[in-house]
């Protein structure tokens, strides 16, 4: 598998946010593809107010607001622990401006690191807070820039765009990414009836989780039909099988997120079973899958 | 910083933590309002520090998406099994409860710092209400082969209700029970009792888990009588190991986020 210069040993990584070096003791994190960090801001963030989880039927609402510690101590800190643990480090980006990514990136400078992911589901404050990638024109800009800047392969993370997927896609293409990451949480929000209060602290969320794997399915065959670059399939994936069906829906590579949180080997688990799914799948190589699927049609008999 | 007072971060370490699929081995009612689950893992029992949770719920498609975090109630490292006691409140909790012996369960675990009682303690005292008590008594588990006096206020609804008179007996503990239902659970009451007993020769630590007005007397006594405090606190959670950042235990200070409860806690020092 590749992501441009990115060779990935398998096609399955963590979701930013969903992992941590922590994960290490429980796990053989070597095993995955990559590894992908939690969005590094340039400036330390506190983080939303709390309660910042809970969960809905089929997935999960989450607003923990993307706490960052800024990217000079996240660098000077062995990548906030990543560096060292054997898979290639994808670092998330944000910012809050063009002029927060690219510092980001400028302050990443050469620390060792194989690719960015900018994630591109962060309120724009140029543009009324919306975010970026609601704005094709301001995502352009935004990841134009970090390519400039960047000697890495540059994933653009897009977010749940309902209507406009193909067109973030083929603008992400254009600003010259290497691949999209399809996609971010879905915003929505919990209400307790007793209480009339939002369950989040932050008021809205986003969901992710099973819940929203025929969403994300769907966004991922959507941009895979849009752009010549790969696609990383991201949204409820939680066993091998699910990862087959992103491949064939159009993904080179997936992204594992809630999935982890109940099962903290998932990952390594999947990437065991895969092989035995090639072959029941009848693929020489797991690699075969990706693009293959038609839609059905059926006479009536 | 909570309503009941401040919180300091604790250097205590942490014990190694695994992933498991484990069996229930008991799922059974302990009275109207608990459940208490025993499920089998060897290296949980042996490794699980006092005051330490797991993350945990039931394996399987339609089973919950986030693990739920529970206080590790006892373990028995020869038996090889660890006692979660749990209140049915929601989906998480009622998805625990239909679970039946052999049914499969993700475990991970033993998370976070627990309950340190520090070296020329004589006298400890626990204050906890509902399952704000299943934090403690490993406390009392630890300090029953040694000379240190546990005294435990145990409070609830009423006498059926409050959790881990047993444990807590069997410990050694001087166990005393208030209940709503007959007023002495009110805050003022457990103050006079404690006050009355405890003020010639006061406890030289006190923990408490349960209750936010129980925490503020809590805080209290530990500066009348200079004995260091310490309090679990609960968060919602989803990954019990300190990469999510679901747990803030209050919302920072504007521009760093607020100590983790799984990473830094759940077991706080505690001031007024
Ligand atoms: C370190 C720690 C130890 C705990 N130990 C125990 C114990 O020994 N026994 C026991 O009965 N309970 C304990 N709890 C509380 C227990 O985790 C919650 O009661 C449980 O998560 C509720 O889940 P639910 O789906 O039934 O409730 P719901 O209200 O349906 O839950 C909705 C969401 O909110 C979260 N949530 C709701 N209430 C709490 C809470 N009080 N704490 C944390 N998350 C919550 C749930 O995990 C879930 O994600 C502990 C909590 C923590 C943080
Ligand atoms: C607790 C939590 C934190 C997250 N943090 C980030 C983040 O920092 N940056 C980001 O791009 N996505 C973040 N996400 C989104 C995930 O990376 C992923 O896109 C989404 O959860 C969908 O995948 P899933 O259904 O497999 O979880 C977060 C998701 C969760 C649940
Ligand atoms: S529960 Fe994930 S950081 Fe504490």
């Amino acid at each position: 598998m590749e992501l441009g210069d990115l060779e990935l040993a398998n096609p399955v990584m963590p979701a930013s946010g969903c992992f941590g070096p922590e994960l290490a003791e429980l796990t053989p994190v070597d095993t995955l593809g990559a590894v992908v960090t939690k969005t590094v801001f340039a400036q330390s963030r506190p983080g939303n107010r709390t309660h910042r989880i809970t969960e809905v039927p089929g997935g999960m609402l989450n607003s923990v607001g993307i706490p960052s510690r800024g990217t000079t101590v996240f660098r000077d800190s062995g990548l906030g622990g990543y560096a060292g643990l054997g898979a290639p480090v994808v670092i998330s980006i944000g910012g809050l401006s063009a002029q927060e990514y690219w510092q980001v990136v400028d302050e990443l400078g050469a620390c060792e690191h194989a690719a960015v992911e900018v994630n591109v589901s962060c309120p724009n404050l140029e543009h009324g807070g919306a975010t970026l990638d609601t704005d094709l024109d301001a995502m352009t800009h935004v990841v134009s820039g970090v390519v400039a800047r960047s000697t890495k392969p540059v994933l653009v993370k897009l977010s749940p765009q309902l209507h406009g997927m193909a067109a973030a896609a083929r603008a992400a293409q254009d600003a010259g990414a290497t691949a999209v990451t399809v996609c971010n949480s879905f915003p929505a929000m919990a209400v307790n009836a007793n209480s009339r209060a939002s369950e989040l602290g932050n008021g809205t969320g986003g969901l992710s989780g099973p819940s929203v794997k025929p969403l994300a399915l769907r966004l991922v065959w959507t941009a895979a039909q849009a752009v010549d670059i790969p696609v990383v399939g991201c949204g409820g994936i939680g066993s091998a099988d699910d990862v087959a069906e992103f491949l064939i829906a159009g993904a080179t590579a997936v992204q594992v997120g809630t999935a982890t949180f109940a099962q903290p080997d998932v990952m390594p688990r999947i990437i065991g079973e895969l092989p035995a799914l090639t072959e029941r799948l009848g693929a020489e190589r797991i690699a075969d899958l990706i693009g293959t699927l038609t839609i059905r049609s059926e006479d009536w008999q | 910083m909570t309503a009941a007072g401040v919180l300091d971060v604790l250097a205590g370490d942490r014990s190694r933590p695994r992933c498991e699929q484990v069996s229930v081995v008991v799922n059974r009612e302990l009275s109207d309002r608990y459940r208490l689950l025993r499920f089998r893992s060897a290296a949980i029992s042996e490794r699980a520090r006092a005051g330490q949770f797991v993350m945990l719920g039931p394996l399987g498609r339609s089973a919950p998406v986030l693990p739920r975090p529970m206080a590790i109630y006892t373990r028995d490292a020869d038996a090889g099994v660890v006692d979660i006691v749990y209140g049915v409140v929601g989906y998480g909790t009622r998805a625990l409860a239909e679970m039946t012996e052999g049914d499969l369960l993700a475990v991970t675990g033993p998370l976070g710092r627990g309950f340190v009682i520090e070296e020329g303690v004589e006298r400890v005292l626990l204050v906890g209400r509902g399952v704000g008590i299943c934090a403690m008594t490993t406390v009392a588990q630890d300090l029953a082969p040694t000379s240190v006096q546990v005294t435990a206020v145990l409070s609830g609804r009423n006498r059926e209700s409050v959790l881990g008179q047993d444990v807590l007996r069997d410990c050694g503990a001087d166990v005393l029970n208030v209940t709503d239902a007959n007023g002495s659970s009110a805050v003022d009451a457990v103050r006079e009792r404690l006050v009355r007993r405890f003020d010639d020769d006061p406890p030289q630590q006190i923990l408490t888990s349960g209750s936010e007005r129980l925490t503020r007397l809590a805080a209290d006594l530990g500066a009348r009588w200079n004995a260091r405090t310490l309090v679990s606190v609960e968060a919602h959670m989803a990954c019990g190991l300190g990469y999510c950042h679901g747990c803030a235990v209050g919302n920072g200070d504007g521009a760093t986020e607020a100590p983790l409860v799984c990473r830094d806690g759940p077991v706080f020092g505690l001031r007024v």
